[in-house]
């Protein structure tokens, strides 16, 4: 095509940022748990077929996200110069991916099987659930504000939000892990009622949703290495 | 002599279409920049262009012609012997270097008009000297290794100021801001400045490609004196405003769509840096690259950590293609030359 177009430009010099599809990658991460929330609650109320649905439309984000991951790091050749390190960007970019493969995973699992168990643990899957959208919410909004460092080029003030924000999705994973605990508890506690195979099951759940919340976190720290380090 | 001289109404075509060429490729990439950052739209861009390239080329760009023209071959020791062989001579740099920047742009290879012309001239003095026309010393190798230096030493010095002047802003404005975007929306104003004083810069320097030879064969033929006429500065400008109306806006274009990432605080500080780089070439008469210039105080600001992603392997496609571009095109003008002589013209 540019041979064609009688064009002699040397301006290939500006690369196609990674940090707006890193933005959108993050996003589509977002969506993902969302949907997952939405699948949990209807995974409580026995309503398989929207469970069934949200899993489809959850493979697609999963895979949307996929697509977005592999072109950041096919662009990322070695003479690309960027404000962070690009070793930092692609660890970071690794645990943020794997938010919406844990979400796609957990979504698998709750079509397997009906919910069947106490009111008691209906309540511990749904707050575990809600705490962890919650930590991966903050966490977009940690991602959010890299495109505000990259305008002021990192002010000390920006750097300073946003580490601040890292440490808040540090905490809320902490409360994550918490829950996560206390549910698997009440899990084995009723064993007797609700049998082997709800067990494994409840158990296989409670871990996969904590484990989202952990990924963030991760994404998070890397964040705000890849921030320090520049 | 009459100025209806065949020769010369060759000289004047070949340099009309190196200016349309100046004016169609690296005008518009010198510009492209002011688009990509939204702070221009494409029709302000090419009235801007258009009137600083012309004033840059008629009030500015005598210094640079004049070393194009006979800084670098001793076209009066030549003329002295044929003052046919100056103006033979210069057609055959002209065809040369044109016809190097035709099959360049064709291929995207970032080759400039500048290394084009001087080698093509340098290619003239070369085979004259060959033919015992003058003798080898007789070329000014001093001039042309400072022009040779200045080539090396422009972007260097681009990047240099760029990220000075991006560290700057960066400093003393953007890090005590709570609102970048706000900053952005006034350097708009700033990078309209900047948009003229490129044009201007690139015009005066640049203009030279295109009419360098032209001046030397009217000198060679004692149709002009020891300073350029007038007309021919303008017969440069307007070739290169019309390069931008008729091709130009398309490569702007393309190039502002590439270069979105380019915001008014970045293009105002490479703009600037650029511009100021250029003119203090124009002003010593030594012809550079306005486009490698530019590359350099991009990279510059990429330094200064002032934009997302900036790749550098176009750093090499510009050392080969500025190895490459002066040996062919010394080497292309010494043939045509010669091709010219043999069809007794």
């Amino acid at each position: 095509m540019i041979r064609k177009e009688y064009i002699r430009s040397v301006l290939n010099i500006f690369a196609s940022s990674p940090f707006k599809p890193l933005g959108l990658h993050a996003s589509k991460a977002g969506e993902a748990v969302r949907k997952l929330g939405e699948s949990v609650d209807a995974f409580c109320n026995g309503d398989m077929e929207k469970v069934e649905q949200l899993n489809h439309e959850i493979d697609v984000l999963e895979h949307e996200a996929d697509v977005i991951k592999q072109t950041i790091r096919s662009e990322l050749s070695s003479s690309i110069m960027m404000p962070v390190n690009a070793s930092d960007l692609l660890n970071f970019l690794k645990p943020q991916d794997s938010i919406s493969d844990v979400a796609q995973e957990v979504s698998f699992w709750l079509t397997l099987r009906k919910f069947e168990a106490s009111e008691e643990i209906r309540k511990g899957l749904l707050e575990l659930m809600a705490k962890t959208l919650e930590t991966v919410e903050e966490y977009e909004k940690l991602v959010d504000t890299l495109s505000e460092l990259l305008e002021t080029s990192f002010s000390k003030r920006d750097v300073e939000d946003s580490l601040t924000l890292v440490v808040e999705v540090e905490e809320m994973e902490h409360q994550v892990d918490l829950v996560e605990k206390d549910l698997i508890k009440k899990i084995f506690m009723e064993e007797e009622s609700s049998g082997g195979a709800s067990v494994y099951h409840l158990v296989r759940l409670a871990a996969g949703i904590g484990d989202i919340a952990d990924k963030a976190e991760n994404a998070a720290d890397r964040l705000r290495t890849m921030i320090m380090r520049r | 002599m009459v100025l209806f001289d065949p020769l010369l109404i060759l000289l004047v075509i070949a340099g009309l279409y190196m200016a349309w060429n100046i004016g169609a490729n690296d005008l518009a990439n010198a510009m492209g920049t002011s688009v990509g950052s939204g702070a221009l739209s494409i029709k302000q861009v090419i009235i801007i262009a258009g009137t600083f390239e012309f004033a840059g080329a008629v009030f500015f760009g005598k210094r640079v012609t004049s070393t194009i023209a006979k800084g670098i071959v001793p076209i009066d020791t030549i003329s002295l012997l044929d003052t046919h062989l100056v103006a033979i001579g210069m057609l055959a740099a002209v065809l040369a270097a044109g016809f190097w920047i035709t099959l360049a742009t064709f291929y995207n290879l970032p080759v400039s008009t500048t290394h084009s012309i001087v080698g093509a001239v340098l290619g003239f003095g070369l085979i004259a000297a060959y033919q015992g026309i003058i003798a080898f010393g007789e070329i000014q190798w001093g001039v042309l290794s400072k022009i040779i230096g200045s080539w090396l030493v422009s972007p260097l010095l681009g990047a240099l100021f760029a990220f000075l002047i991006f560290s700057l802003i960066r400093y003393s404005i953007l890090q005590k801001t709570d609102d970048p975007y706000m900053i952005e929306n006034r350097f708009v104003i700033l990078q309209t400045m900047t948009a003229c004083y490129i044009a201007f810069a690139h015009g005066s320097n640049d203009v030279a490609n295109a009419v360098g030879p032209l001046y030397a064969g009217l000198h060679a033929l004692e149709l002009a004196g020891t300073t350029i006429p007038l007309w021919v500065m303008v017969l440069g400008g307007i070739g290169m405003v019309f390069g931008l109306a008729t091709w130009g806006y398309r490569v702007i274009e393309t190039i502002g769509t590439k270069i979105t990432e380019l915001t008014p605080t970045r293009g105002f500080s490479a703009e600037f840096a650029t511009a100021s780089v250029v003119v203090l070439h124009s002003f010593s008469s030594l012809p550079i690259s306005t486009t490698h210039t530019l590359v350099g105080s991009v990279i510059g600001v990429g330094l200064a950590g002032g934009l997302a992603a900036v790749d550098l392997s176009v750093i090499w496609k510009i050392v080969v293609s500025w190895i490459v571009t002066v040996p062919v095109a010394a080497l292309t003008s010494a043939l045509v030359f010669l091709g010219l002589m043999g069809i007794g013209i």
